[in-house]
């Protein structure tokens, strides 16, 4: 397998996921959104670091496993900015009520117009799907008596 | 060697190129795929999204097996449908489910790559605790599922912008790769291969059976300040949340106090409340 054409794949792959990320980041209104898109972000860059430390390993190069520590500390940042940030987001729902980021708007600068939806559409009926899970197992056998009586009540 | 770009930029080149026609199609099809006022590009922007990935991986060069690179297709499709499906869902519970599912495929990639303590790691860390806490907080603040502002975002003109300023990047960041393409296009001897699998197999390496034992060997050695400092990072990071959640209640001498509507008839003279456990 030529090293190179996997290095090059994997920074395409990173460097598209970082785009989706960013798109996410900048278009979405929900804030749990937005920092799942900024995890997404992070990913892409993780995965570069480690095509890199893979291309390094393979030509000898020093640095092999510098990838792949920067990609720990990565996920260890990621994961305190997660708890940081759902508490964060937990007292931004409490006090608006949800979780649209245009709800904080009073934070913007000065002079800039407020941001105000001109048309809120209608939720459709196919809209309102939500999974659902397998039955599973065998119903048990009912007590008729059981519901007349209900004893343990 | 240097991989920055040295070919100019022009429009001949650009018409010819598969990436440039993949980014153009990947961002109308975003557009249309993005949550707005009214849907009607649903299935036509997922379309021109395949297309888009189709030429991507059309001007991609290959790796060599068809195995590997089949498998690896398939993998970095996965990780990037389930993204795409992530910022365009229109309830933040699927979100967080296609991101739990971008991720496995990203954890794939990590193994694909040989980082197999990595690839576990993100399916643990983000996967099982991250992607999980995300949906504890979209259930306890936004418990009737969905909402206006999920289905319109900031607006036409924001979502066109934000899209194509991301294709831009992929672009400058593809465009300036250019020379490591024309390398990797370039015809590979067994003989190399043969050299870089034996490198990375050999002692310290990162296919090396050992690999585990090496990487706790450089994370335990060379990066122990690091570490350390991480622990103490996510010590503070637990502390900070645990106090920002509880900032703002009242305490529980108040509440107290409150309930027994305290005149100040009913204190003595050193300001100790009767019948008030303090």
């Amino acid at each position: 397998m030529s090293e190179i054409a996997l290095l090059y794949n994997n920074l395409a792959v990173g460097g598209v996921l970082f785009a989706l990320g960013l798109i996410g980041f900048l278009v979405r209104r929900n804030m749990i959104v937005m920092f799942l898109c900024a995890e997404m972000m992070l990913q892409g860059i993780a995965l570069n670091l480690i095509g890199w430390g893979r291309y390094h390993g393979s030509q000898v190069l020093p640095g092999a496993w510098g990838g792949q520590m920067l990609v720990i500390f990565i996920i260890t940042v990621a994961a305190c900015e997660a708890g940081i940030a759902m508490v964060l987001i937990l007292m931004l729902a409490r006090k608006s009520g949800k979780l649209d980021s245009a709800a904080w708007q009073d934070l913007r600068e000065e002079g800039v117009p407020a941001f105000v939806d001109r048309q809120v559409p209608e939720e459709r009926i196919e809209d309102r799907v939500w999974p659902h899970l397998t039955p599973a197992g065998i119903e048990p056998p009912h007590d008729p008596e059981e519901f007349i009586h209900r004893p343990r009540v | 060697m240097t991989l920055l770009a040295e070919m100019a930029l022009d429009v001949k080149h650009l018409c010819q190129c598969a990436t440039f026609w993949s980014l153009v199609v990947g961002v109308v099809g975003l557009c249309l795929l993005l949550p707005a006022r009214r849907r009607f590009g649903k299935w036509l922007g997922g379309l021109l999204l395949a297309v888009a990935a189709g030429l991507l991986a059309y001007d991609l060069p290959l790796l060599g097996d068809w195995l590997g690179q089949s498998l690896y297709w398939i993998l970095a499709f996965i990780t990037l449908g389930a993204a795409v499906a992530t910022i365009s869902s229109q309830s933040p519970v699927y979100s967080a489910i296609w991101f739990a599912t971008s991720l496995l495929g990203a954890a794939g990639l990590f193994f694909y790559n040989g980082a197999q303590f990595i690839g576990v790691a993100t399916i643990v860390v983000y996967a099982g605790a991250i992607v999980v806490t995300f949906l504890f907080v979209v259930m306890l603040a936004q418990p009737e599922g969905h909402s206006a502002y999920d289905r319109l975002t900031w607006g036409g003109m924001p979502k066109v912008l934000g899209v194509v300023t991301a294709g831009l990047l992929v672009g400058i960041l593809m465009q300036s790769l250019d020379r490591l393409k024309r390398e990797a296009l370039a015809p590979v001897t067994a003989e190399t291969i043969a050299v870089t699998r034996a490198n990375l197999a050999g002692e310290g390496g990162i296919l090396n059976p050992k690999h585990m034992a090496t990487l706790g060997r450089h994370l335990w050695t060379e990066q122990l300040v690091s570490i350390e400092l991480a622990g103490t990072l996510l010590l503070v990071a637990l502390v900070g949340a645990v106090a920002m959640a509880s900032f703002g209640r009242p305490r529980l001498g108040d509440r107290i106090d409150e309930a027994l509507q305290i005149t100040p008839a009913a204190q003595t003279k050193d300001g100790v409340i009767e019948g008030v456990p303090r």
